[in-house]
């Protein structure tokens, strides 16, 4: 083939094109956002001065938050690692019935806000518990909370992330031959001895992809430090930055840039490290044959369901519960029995409030959007990273990091600064209106979406895009045709992530709603906020039982989606 | 003499209403118009209610509101400083320490018109930057299942209290950060009691809220909280008390002001006059607050006749103070 084949040449113009597109995409995704917090940081006004950076860097607050946020973050995922992969393990290659039920009720964990998570555990184990009041176990009054600690933020953070190793691990061990299995078990190894030299080496992208996400997250996460970490005093780097914004005075922001970065660096040295671990190794699986799932567990079959299911009512309903009681009072600390139990909350936030309503057609649509857009520039994205191996993108995929590391407000900061004044050029003003959320959303969540799309794209052989670009496709073709059906499960595992995550999102839009741009985060928020904890308990539920109606809802659509997309369902 | 009177009567009548369109007559010569936006920390249920009332004074401008936690709402404010285009014309906002940052900035517009006769004196600035509209107090709540009976902060330190008491941290609540400067300062208090508080093993929460939710649920017997939020919670049925301890209750103002950069002075200026007149006074009022006002009333769960007594507090002090006494408390509540 030489370059004057019209063809060729075509199909180098697209392929070039549809890269540096992406390039600029994620730029200005990650990049631009990054770019203007480093300038606040060390350049505040347009005047370089060390000053923020020096007292950062002075400041004994500093280290001991970032040394308490590397050990909860990696505990942390630890934890999350060891449940979430057994979890996905068990669920995935045996012979557990109910597995859709249970993969289900596994995942919606990750939609139940942090904050809300915490206070629930908080609860149970607190003397007002409610659910302890019922049985009559309650601790005495003035009792300490045992999750007030450095253990219980770490307890947390696994319970929380858990399911996001388990989303990964299991869009992986979906495209796991059977034949590789059943070979092993015929040679004579046993179950064990297959998990170890078969399953796992080759499950390696999708964990570790897993890990990272989880890593990240941890990393990030405000709303558990806050609420178990700020009564001992402490600090992790999230609850630093809210302290010292908390503080006002001059030179705030720059600080605040600047422990954020911080952050972000500390983000960037885990996704380092995981792509050593991937490098020169091959993970790659030719077939996309049907789940496998040969272990049979015969008389350990039973004790292992209930386990699992323990474990899932436990992490799932435990919080819900906490959120449905919490709702159902007239105020806190009423207990909770035949004669108290009220729907004034439900009506209250269902019909009498309209910023609700509002806010969930805002939040659907938006999280539903950022969703899809992710989707649609991850796919390309990740084919360009793993199998094109371009320079320029495998960089950008470490700075993609770095807006989902931060914590929400910061990055809801660097948002305000960059999009206050209208756009050069278009003279269009983003700010105040839910665009610049839909931004927020989009830099924040990529990395939601790309870790598992990445995991997707290093397990699948090349072999048959290869022959569809010999036989003459280009590349918009061969994405639709060929690649998007083969990474779909990943993708949309990638986009449920994001979907549940941005529904629940309350720390960018904190700062970057405007009226009649509210997101459900930003109402319960407010209702916390001034005190009305039972309303903000009854939204919350109402935005579980929504999540649930909707992911039961693409169930019934599922017969024309391709095989493996819907991850609750083999 | 009946006639005369009656001329009289009538001549007063017309004197009046000239008076009254007399005083009417600057207001309409510039009825104020136009967009004017409102950053708040208030409740949502309350800046609701504040926007609503205003519109009804004045129809012709359009209010629009961005409404979030203090931090949160200080934090864009910085943001948009930075970038150079302030969002907000006027602020109401939690505290006066945050408003006395945002003069030193020179972030504020001086209203040397605005109507202060009536209010509390202290609870606005002698520069007319920023005007209290509301006294909003921090006590001491108990959950009626506790044992003791607090009346004074110095109980606290008391050996019965161990293990149950929670407050606000100063290091995330800006209203925390002046009652800690402000009681720290007094030779009476001092650190002393804070010394006493961590010997008894109180904790510091992030806010009021969950101040709030720990005391209600029993999860701690005794609460450092403000005092509008135990009072309602009280009337939805929570077991819950509120006292305000004999020593004094440090309060923050709910401040008002206008930001400097405003392209709509005149409707800013008729925000703050609406906030201070006798019915935004009474609006707070109804919303359960203590007004700015003292003629206006007090709230209904305040019981006839309490006197409260407002703990002193020097802003431009508190200011200076502040960083160190986070310091300060931060390391001795440290693990």
């Amino acid at each position: 083939m030489s370059l004057a084949d019209p063809a060729t040449l075509r199909t180098r113009v697209e392929e070039t094109g549809l890269l540096w597109g992406l390039v600029g995409l994620v730029a200005l995704l990650s990049l631009l956002p990054i770019g203007r917090l480093i300038v606040e940081g060390l350049a505040p006004g347009g005047q370089l001065s060390a000053t923020a950076l020096g007292k950062v860097m002075a400041s004994p607050a500093t280290w001991t938050a970032t040394w308490n946020s590397l050990t909860t973050a990696i505990a942390g995922t630890i934890l999350a690692t060891l449940i979430g992969g057994t979890v996905a393990l068990l669920a995935t290659l045996t012979d557990i019935r109910a597995r859709n039920a249970f993969t289900f009720c596994f995942v919606l964990p990750l939609m139940i806000a942090p904050q809300v998570t915490a206070l629930a555990w908080l609860q149970l184990f607190g003397p007002s518990s409610t659910l302890l009041k019922l049985i009559g176990m309650a601790p005495p009054l003035g009792s300490r909370n045992p999750l007030y600690s450095r253990e219980g933020i770490i307890l947390l953070l696994g319970l929380q992330y858990a399911p996001l190793v388990f989303l990964t691990l299991r869009a992986g061990l979906r495209a796991l031959p059977k034949e590789l299995i059943e070979a092993g078990l015929a040679a004579g190894a046993s179950p064990f001895t297959v998990l170890r030299t078969v399953v796992l080496p080759l499950m390696t992208p999708p964990l570790v992809a897993g890990i990272a996400l989880c890593f990240v997250s941890s990393l990030g996460n405000f709303g558990i430090p806050a609420f178990l970490g700020i009564p001992g005093n402490f600090l992790v780097l999230p609850t630093l930055i809210y302290q010292r914004l908390a503080g006002l005075g001059p030179g705030v922001l720059s600080e605040v840039a600047i422990l954020s970065l911080l952050i972000g660096v500390i983000a960037m040295a885990g996704i380092l490290l995981q792509d050593l671990m991937l490098r020169r190794r091959d993970f790659r699986i030719t077939t996309t044959s049907s789940a496998a799932r040969p272990f049979e567990l015969g008389r350990w079959r039973r004790p292992v369901e209930i386990g699992l299911w323990s474990f899932a009512i436990l992490v799932l309903a435990m919080p819900f519960l906490g959120l449905l009681s919490t709702s159902l009072i007239p105020a806190f600390g009423v207990p909770l029995n035949a004669k108290t139990a009220t729907l004034a909350n439900y009506a209250y936030v269902l019909f009498e409030h309209a910023a609700s309503k509002r806010a969930f057609v805002n939040s659907f649509l938006m999280s539903a959007g950022a969703a899809t857009l992710i989707v649609l520039i991850c796919v390309p994205l990740g084919y360009f990273i793993v199998w094109k191996k371009s320079r320029a993108l495998r960089l950008l995929n470490l700075a993609a990091e770095l807006p989902y590391a931060m914590p929400g407000v910061v990055l809801a900061i660097a948002a305000i600064l960059l999009f206050l004044k209208p756009l050069p050029v278009l003279n269009v003003s983003l700010y105040n209106t839910i665009w610049i959320i839909v931004f927020a959303y989009l830099a924040r969540f990529l990395v939601l979406g790309l870790r598992p799309v990445i995991s997707g794209y290093l397990q699948i052989d090349r072999t048959l895009e290869e022959a569809a670009q010999i036989a003459g496709a280009g590349l918009p073709r061969r994405l639709v045709t060929i690649i998007f059906p083969l990474v779909a499960p990943a993708a949309v595992a990638g986009a449920l992530l994001v979907f549940l995550t941005a529904f629940n999102e309350l720390t960018v839009s904190a700062l970057l709603w405007s009226s009649g741009a509210e997101t459900l985060g930003v109402v319960v928020f407010s209702f916390e906020q001034g005190g009305d904890s039972t309303y903000a308990s009854a939204l919350a539920a109402v935005t579980v039982l929504v999540t649930i109606g909707l992911m039961a809802s693409t169930t019934l659509f599922a017969q024309k989606l391709p095989q493996g997309v819907l991850p609750w369902r083999d | 003499m009946t006639l005369t009177r009656r001329r009289f009567t009538r001549h007063g009548l017309m004197m009046t209403a000239a008076a009254a369109l007399l005083a009417a007559a600057p207001a309409l010569a510039q009825v104020p118009s136009g967009k004017l936006v409102l950053y708040t920390s208030q409740p949502e249920k309350d800046a609701a209610q504040t926007t609503a009332a205003f519109k009804k004074a004045y129809p012709n401008v359009e209010i629009e509101i961005f409404r979030s936690g203090t931090t949160e709402v200080m934090g864009k404010l910085a943001a948009e400083i930075s970038a150079g285009q302030p969002g907000a014309d006027v602020l109401l906002i939690a505290d006066a320490a945050s408003m006395e940052i945002l003069k030193g900035q020179k972030q504020l517009l001086a209203y040397p018109g605005a109507r202060t006769d009536g209010l509390q004196p202290g609870s606005f600035d002698a520069d007319k930057t920023y005007f209290g509209s509301k006294l909003i107090t921090t006590g001491i709540a108990y959950n009626t299942g506790a044992k003791e009976k607090p009346s004074s902060w110095t109980d606290l330190d008391k050996p019965a209290y161990k293990g149950q008491i929670s407050m606000p941290s100063p290091l995330y609540s800006g209203a925390a950060a002046i009652m800690l400067s402000t009681m720290t300062a007094r030779p009476d208090l001092g650190w002393k009691l804070f010394e006493g508080l961590k010997a008894n093993e109180a904790v510091a929460v992030r806010g009021n809220g969950a101040v709030l939710k720990s005391v209600a649920t029993g999860e701690k017997a005794y609460g450092v909280l403000v005092d509008f939020m135990a009072f309602n919670a009280k009337k939805q049925g929570s077991p819950i008390e509120f006292v305000f301890p004999k020593e004094g209750a440090p309060a923050v103002t709910e401040p008002v002001a206008i930001v400097k950069t405003t392209k709509n002075e005149a409707a800013a200026k008729a925000f703050v006059d609406f906030i201070l007149s006798d019915d935004g006074q009474k609006l707070a009022l109804a919303m359960g607050y203590i007004p700015a006002k003292p003629g206006i009333g007090s709230p209904a769960w305040l019981p006839e006749g309490t006197k409260i007594n407002v703990m002193a507090s020097d802003i431009a002090a508190v200011v200076k103070a502040t960083e160190a006494d986070k310091a300060r408390f931060a390391t001795m509540f440290g693990n």
